[in-house]
């Protein structure tokens, strides 16, 4: 049903039923299609509260119709993941679409959030379906196994999916404090089983200099 | 890149190429040993890898041998270690390339990595550094970058850099200013230019590497000379001479990078 249209445009075929997309990011559709802005990333009271709460605002909207409707953001690359039953970890600036079968929530990251400058939340996706993710530059996807962790820097970090456990590492010493820093300093080590989607460019990060 | 059917193609350590481009825009190294890299270039990585600022310290003798820049010191770092490095620079296209025996000057925003086989030098050019000897580095442009050959005029911002052949002149075409109307357009800025009266002139035998914009990546105004520079240095001690740094605050007396670069300053 997701379908890449170029590499910066996400088609949409629809029957009648609904996806949920970034606000504001439909660029032309044909046939016919209604968009609800929906409060709280469409989960709820509750999920409206924790959104509130934890700051990882999701702007959604959901599009209902027949036709094909074409979604874009800021020209960004955009990468289809498709999920059968695991749960995608992506921040809310990051996620373009989601099937109907995809839940998406909060969930807390702790100091990596932190570290990127996107808070200490992050949207998490599950179900079976497909999602649309962009990123700047195409998204490189690496594979996290045992004995093969995988270090990443935390401003060119997008997403990542499957049981993978995150530490905040650091390479600070006296010589950062010097002055010495090698710029390489706040690094996000993944273990366990999984696959990660880094960008080839990096946001700036608090961490970015040191 | 093949793409497999029914998703993206996943890369490990096994399958990442070596010293060879992921896709257009992030390049992987196998790391064995030392590679110099442009600091916050490193986008992700496999392996053992440490990240040393340059300075004084246990890297003291490779960096005397092959890191001649102190104005940059503070922009780069040595990675050493074993593993698989991605490179990439804000979705901008990456490429390697091999000098054997050569040298090529480069404008030091584009520069990403190079190997220790590789001597890095400040260009006379400010804002340029020669890379001289042998091994691989890898350098950003935005968009694809062209090769030509000399003889040629270039637009100064679509400059990435040459290999071989002598450093440029600047050509000026004073055509524009000729007469009275010219005269005028010339004093008031009235009229407007086209904005392609400056060139950079390449003569002699080599290439000239450029970029398919003239839209320069930010950078940081560093390829100045050190204001302790005697006399006859090119762009010694001149106020606000390209690099801009002097003048504004003065500089302590730094070793390798001065300390206000190295805070941010």
């Amino acid at each position: 049903m997701f379908r890449l249209q170029g590499s910066k445009v996400l088609a949409v075929e629809m029957t009648g039923d609904a996806v949920k997309a970034k606000n504001g990011a439909m660029v032309a559709y044909d046939g016919q299609m209604a968009f609800k802005k929906m409060s709280g990333g469409g989960e709820g009271i509750r999920g409206m509260v924790t959104r509130r709460l934890t700051g990882e605002s999701m702007e959604v909207m959901e599009v209902k119709g027949h036709g094909t409707c074409y979604f874009a953001d800021r020209a960004s690359e955009i990468n289809l993941v498709r999920l059968n039953g695991e749960k995608l970890y992506v921040e809310a600036s990051n996620l373009l679409a989601t099937d109907p079968g995809l839940r998406t929530g909060t969930t807390f990251t702790g100091l990596r959030g932190a570290s990127q400058g996107n808070g200490l939340f992050t949207t998490t996706v599950e179900g079976v379906g497909q999602a649309a993710i962009t990123s700047d530059g195409p998204a490189i996807v690496l594979r996290v196994s045992a004995g093969m962790p995988l270090q990443v820097d935390p401003g060119a970090y997008v997403a990542h999916t499957g049981n993978l456990q995150q530490h905040f590492q650091t390479g600070i010493s006296w010589r950062t404090v010097m002055g010495e820093g090698s710029g390489e300093s706040f690094q996000i080590r993944f273990e366990g089983e999984g696959l990660v989607y880094v960008q080839p460019s990096e946001r700036n990060t608090i961490g970015g200099q040191l | 890149m093949t793409a497999m059917a029914g998703g993206p193609v996943i890369h490990d350590p096994h399958t990442l190429p070596v010293d060879d481009n992921v896709n257009p825009y992030a390049f992987s190294v196998e790391l064995k040993g030392q590679w110099f890299l442009q600091k916050g270039k490193m986008i992700a990585y496999y392996g053992q890898i440490d990240f040393h600022g340059i300075g004084h310290g246990r890297l003291d003798r490779l960096v005397a041998t092959n890191f001649h820049s102190p104005l940059h010191a503070a922009d780069w770092v040595v990675a050493e270690g074993q593993g698989k490095l991605l490179l990439a620079d804000r979705a901008y296209d990456v490429n390697s390339f091999d000098l054997e025996n050569g040298n090529l000057t480069i404008r030091s925003g584009n520069l990403l990595a190079f190997q220790p086989g590789l001597a890095l030098k400040q260009s006379i050019i400010p804002g340029f550094l020669t890379l001289i000897g042998t091994g691989k580095f890898v350098a950003a442009s935005n968009g694809a970058v062209h090769f030509v050959e000399p003889p040629i005029r270039v637009d100064p911002q679509a400059l990435v850099g040459w290999a071989d052949c002598p450093s440029p002149c600047h050509h000026y075409d004073h055509g524009y200013m000729r007469g009275v109307l010219g005269g005028l357009r010339a004093l008031t800025g009235i009229g407007g230019t086209s904005g392609e009266e400056h060139q950079f002139e390449f003569v002699g035998a080599g290439q000239v590497l450029l970029q398919s914009t003239e839209v320069l990546m930010p950078e940081t105004a560093t390829g100045g000379v050190p204001a302790s520079a005697g006399p006859g240095v090119p762009g010694a001690g001149v106020p606000g001479a390209p690099g801009g740094q002097q003048g504004q605050v003065p500089r302590l007396p730094g070793q390798l990078g001065d300390l206000q670069r190295r805070f941010g300053l």
